[in-house]
């Protein structure tokens, strides 16, 4: 039994964003070893996401823009407010319900070294509240 | 477009691993965030369309037991990235800070000087050792940007930071160009009124203390006082600034352009004041 674990620090250029991070997962998987098995991703942050969907710039801005219309930044939270563990106001509760609404993970199976999934399918980390510098984990467990 | 109010108090470059300096940000600043990679600092700056941004330290050593990032530190930043430009900050009780300010703005190429009563635990208006470093950051045409209002810091009082102590100051030294951060929150109409009746008298933007950026600045911009006050009085001497990293500048930006302000003065606030304060 394999099980590598991965974390991958990346850094967001924008305000939100959908970052392609399929290859990355790929190449992790491709050099873990495990013929046979399985595939964690997960992002670490609690105001991103790890969506899988197709991988088209149209369907990426659609994504991001009815993520904003479901939960407007400008919305009534109670989470605006001094947080004295950050030391500053918190007010990006829109964030944290795009991050539960989009989901934090996926999994994919591996074959003879190989993520089985679909050829459309594509594995991106969304920024909801950058620009930062993030971190997701890739996990492979597997023989 | 420039931002005239921020500290590098996140800056995994500048910050590290080192004690002190965490215990700086973590303890004395008192910032929990997680350290950011210095490109993140420009990256936030480039989505806010920030050219350049004012770094600012102060001399808190005696009050505090260690500064918030020394003018070395400022200065060497500054040197080495063109979009940054560095204040220094002095300690007014020590009896060499005059001395001290000359030699650090000279050595580092510093644009103004940053003081904030309330951290470093002096009174704005004492004659003896206060107004010597007025007098020298006169001659050196460098404007001062005072801490005003109501700190985050913890161990600071608000009453230290009452904006009208700066009026006799503004009064004595009318050549001296003095700017009152955080809008004074929440003495605005106090600052607003500082700023009317003395020339030398300039306020920055970086007030947030409660709500989100967008409903904290009309609060304090649209209900404290009317924006008109701002787009037809005040439009030469207000400059934004963030207060990075306790808020994200795009978010104070934001706020601002949201006010309904013209884009003659959103210009003036933007750009051009500071443009002026800082002889750029």
């Amino acid at each position: 039994m394999i099980i590598k674990l991965e974390k991958i620090p990346i850094k967001s250029k924008k305000d939100v964003e959908a970052i392609n991070v399929t290859p990355i997962v790929e190449d992790v998987v491709e050099k873990s070893g495990v013929n046979n098995g399985i595939v964690f991703v997960f992002t670490t942050h609690t105001s991103s996401g790890l969506i899988v969907t197709e991988g088209l710039p149209c369907l990426e801005a659609d994504i991001l823009n009815h993520l904003e219309k479901l939960v407007p930044e400008d919305g009534d939270y109670r989470h605006m407010r001094y947080l004295d563990i950050d030391g500053r106001i918190a007010f990006n509760a829109d964030t944290h319900i795009k991050s539960i609404l989009g989901g934090i993970n996926t999994f994919f199976p591996i074959e003879n070294k190989k993520i089985v999934k679909g050829s459309r399918q594509t594995i991106y980390f969304l920024e909801f509240d950058g620009p930062l510098e993030r971190t997701f984990c890739i996990q492979v467990i597997g023989e | 477009m420039i931002d005239f109010h921020t500290h590098p108090l996140l800056v995994r470059e500048i910050i590290g691993d080192n004690p002190e300096l965490l215990k700086v940000t973590r303890k004395i600043f008192d910032i929990g965030n997680n350290l950011q990679p210095l490109d993140i600092f420009f990256l936030e700056m480039d989505v806010s369309e920030i050219e350049k941004a004012v770094l600012l330290p102060i001399d808190c050593r005696r009050s505090k037991g260690l500064p918030i990032l020394s003018n070395e530190i400022i200065g060497k930043l500054c040197k080495e990235n063109s979009r940054f430009m560095g204040f220094a900050s002095v300690d007014p009780i020590d009896k060499d800070a005059s001395k001290n300010l000359e030699e650090d703005v000279k050595k580092w190429n510093l644009k103004g000087l940053k003081l904030s009563p309330a951290t470093q635990d002096f009174s704005p208006t004492d004659k003896e050792y206060a107004y010597p470093v007025y007098e020298k950051a006169s001659s050196l045409n460098l404007p001062i940007l005072f801490h005003m209002g109501m700190s985050w810091e913890p161990g600071t009082k608000i009453t230290p930071g009452y904006p009208m102590l700066l009026e006799e100051v503004a009064y004595d030294f009318p050549n001296l160009n003095i700017v009152i951060a955080h809008f004074g929150w929440p003495w605005v109409v106090e600052t607003a009124a500082l700023s009317l009746k003395y020339k030398n008298v300039y306020i920055d933007t970086s007030a947030l203390y409660f709500d989100s950026p967008k409903e904290f600045i009309y609060f304090a911009m649209n209900r404290q006082i009317p924006v008109t006050l701002i787009e037809r009085s005040l439009r030469d001497k207000i400059v934004f600034g963030s207060n990075y990293p306790r808020v994200e500048i795009k978010n104070m930006a934001n706020a601002i352009r949201s006010l309904g302000l013209s884009e003659g003065c959103l210009e003036l606030i933007f750009k051009e004041n500071a443009e002026k304060l800082l002889n750029i």
